[in-house]
């Protein structure tokens, strides 16, 4: 299969009073094409950082420390700001968690579709209204402004406007989150319909695993700034500590201690919070990769079928 | 432009007031040609001083004239100055009447003005000054010098502030470090002072037309300043805002994002700080015209007719009319700062 996005290595650092934090460590994981690559993980771990230095719109004091990020085989991350420009919105587009915030309160939904069209204008009109009514929107909300729809309507035009150029990649940064549940699986739907029409690869950010579960091809698990597994839902049985405790399956959260993160690089980053740590633990544990592209960063409960 | 006025009229009566108020000046001030009865240096020499013309219906012998007229006014007691009217001829009022030609801007020729009466009479709605000089048609063709002074002097200032702001705050870094100390520079100095030496300059045996080519740019180059500084303010908190990170994500230009997404955005402020600091120039012209460094005689503008009564108090007390300057000034003034406080509300599209 074709990879749209591959991930090598990525780290990356953040400046914070003179001191560099590590934000995201050791990150490895490729997308294929019509692939829907889920990430889960809770707040602050480095999930929205991942989805923005894949668009290399990290704010200014964040800093790739090392590693490549290749889109349809161009390495990002080696490109001039003049060449990402022209890759943002055409091959790789990007969806937003809270809808309102993400589009400019001044100007009409048709203004942001025809900034977000990129191609031949004589057809930008059509394009434009075939787009809305992919998403379920009637043309003549093209007339409204943002304040003027509800948050799943202004969600809709957002990824209407993600898919206007059909790009290769679509990023979706917790795009359910500021929704109810009932229009958070309308939307789920949606986009789910869209990628069997368009067969885009897809990074799907949430911190919902059970969803997660239920409409990801492959589900990634992030832990302060690491990916600590990959699973396929249906197929492979999360077996990570930290997997676990997401699923609420054996452990329950209140037994985890509410430990400072200490930034430690040379050892588990569940360390401080995993309950089944002992001393073997307290080295740097690498990602062991298997051969269905899944993987774990746990020595106990790795699998045999190593790649 | 419809919907604008709707929601104008909707949002405050008084600003929608304000706001056919402004545009009637403007208008006024702008066919002043047409509209005034005198040029504004055609001078009455025995008639100086004299209180505004009493207009008449109803004659001496009690007969009612569909055709208002006036009288002539003759010089009682050459000392004092008091007026009485020479009640043995009428001069009747006429409508579209001949004269000689003048030029509206330099380019269109008119030699029909609205009204006006026969010589020796003479209509003066407002009034004559020291030189029996029309204050109604000195005001009309003064405010087109003041009023244009202000709306040139906001777009130039406008401009600067928005650019200079608008690249300060957007850009940042070393950019952001030249342009703003630049701009603490010319705001140190205190404005007034600033804005006289920086005249100073410039010889005072100018043109009329070149004084007031001057007066815009020293007021507009006083004023960008404070409003750069405000600007770099709002893009600074602007430019984080999240939809300008989704216009980046569309793989849009710096310059277009600065163009169509930060500025529009900052618009609710500077219009309304726009309509406020127009009074500022036209006190700030008629504060240099009051110190003979602004428009100078025989050109008319509402800061250098009201700076004829400086000094004089005798003067201000017989013929209080000259003040009438002063009155225009304050009711643009006034109808500037009820406009510009509405508009912030009617330009923002939350409340539409």
């Amino acid at each position: 299969m074709e990879k749209i996005l591959e991930i090598k290595n990525l780290s990356v650092i953040r400046k914070q009073k003179e001191k560099f934090v590590p934000v995201l460590n050791d990150i490895n994981f490729s997308i294929e094409k019509d692939e829907l690559f889920c990430l889960v993980g809770e707040s602050g771990c480095g999930k929205t950082s991942l989805a923005l230095s894949i668009m290399k719109l990290l704010p200014k004091s964040f800093t790739v420390k090392s590693g490549e990020i290749f889109v349809n085989g161009k390495n990002i991350l080696a490109m001039d700001e003049q060449s990402i420009r022209s890759m943002r919105g055409r091959e790789m587009s990007i969806i937003f968690q809270d809808p309102g915030a993400y589009l400019d309160p001044l100007f009409t939904i048709g203004v942001h579709m025809k900034e977000a069209f990129h191609g031949d204008t004589k057809q930008q009109q059509v394009l434009m209204t075939s787009a809305l009514k992919e998403v379920g929107l009637e043309p003549y909300m093209l007339h409204s402004y943002p304040h003027q729809l509800s948050g799943g309507q202004q969600q809709r035009v957002m990824i209407a406007m993600a898919l206007i150029n059909k790009p290769s990649l679509v990023i979706a940064d917790e795009p359910t989150t500021a929704l109810d549940i009932l229009t958070t699986y309308q939307i789920i739907n949606l986009l789910d319909t869209i990628r069997k029409k368009y067969h885009p690869g897809m990074l799907f950010i949430t911190h919902d695993l059970k969803l997660a579960t239920k409409i990801g091809t492959r589900t990634g698990i992030m832990y302060n700034g690491y990916i600590v597994e990959i699973f396929i839902p249906g197929k492979t049985r999360p077996a990570h500590p930290y997997s676990s405790i997401l699923m609420g399956t054996e452990y329950k959260y209140s037994r985890i201690s509410e430990a400072t993160l200490s930034w430690q690089s040379d050892i588990c980053p569940f360390f401080e919070k995993c309950p089944e740590r002992d001393s073997e633990c307290e080295k740097q544990i690498a990602f062991t990769w298997y051969q269905d592209m899944t993987g774990i960063r746990c020595i106990k409960h790795g699998r045999n079928s190593q790649v | 432009m419809k919907r604008f006025f709707q929601r104008l009229r909707n949002h405050s009566k008084l600003a929608y007031f304000s706001f056919w108020f402004l545009v009637f000046f403007y208008i006024v001030s702008f066919f002043a040609d047409i509209l005034a009865p005198y040029h504004f240096d055609y001078q009455f020499r025995n008639k100086p001083y004299q209180p505004p013309t009493k207009i008449h219906f109803i004659d001496e012998s009690g007969h009612f004239h569909i055709r208002p007229f006036v009288y002539n006014m003759i010089i009682d007691d050459p000392v004092f100055r008091t007026y009485r009217e020479d009640q043995s001829t009428r001069y009747p009022v006429k409508f579209i009447v001949n004269g000689p030609e003048r030029k509206i801007f330099f380019v269109f020729k008119t030699s029909k003005y609205l009204f006006g009466v026969d010589e020796p009479a003479g209509i003066f709605l407002f009034g004559t000054d020291t030189y029996g000089r029309d204050i109604f048609s000195r005001l009309l063709y003064g405010g087109r010098i003041s009023l244009s002074i202000s709306i040139v002097g906001v777009l130039i200032s406008f401009t600067l502030g928005m650019i200079t702001g608008g690249i300060a705050g957007y850009f940042g870094g070393l950019i952001d470090q030249i342009l703003m100390r630049f701009v603490e520079i010319l705001m140190v100095f205190p404005s007034f002072y600033l804005m006289l030496s920086l005249r100073a300059m410039f010889p005072l045996n100018l043109s009329s037309i070149q004084v007031y080519f001057l007066i815009v740019l020293i007021l507009s180059l006083i004023g960008w300043a404070g409003l750069a500084r405000i600007i770099r303010g709002m893009v600074l908190s602007i430019k984080e805002e999240d939809y300008v990170l989704a216009a980046k994500s569309l793989g849009l230009s710096h310059w277009r994002i600065l163009f169509f997404h930060i500025f529009p955005n900052t618009f609710s402020y500077t219009i309304t700080a726009l309509t406020i600091s127009v009074p500022g120039y036209i006190i700030g012209e008629a504060a240099l015209s009051l110190l003979g460094l602004g428009i100078q005689e025989p050109y008319p503008s509402w800061g250098n007719i009201l700076s004829s009564t400086i000094g004089n108090l005798k003067v201000v007390g017989d013929a209080p009319w000259l003040l009438l300057a002063g009155v225009f000034i304050f009711a643009v003034l006034i109808n500037f700062n009820l406009l510009g406080d509405a508009l912030r509300n009617v330009l923002d599209p939350k409340n539409w």
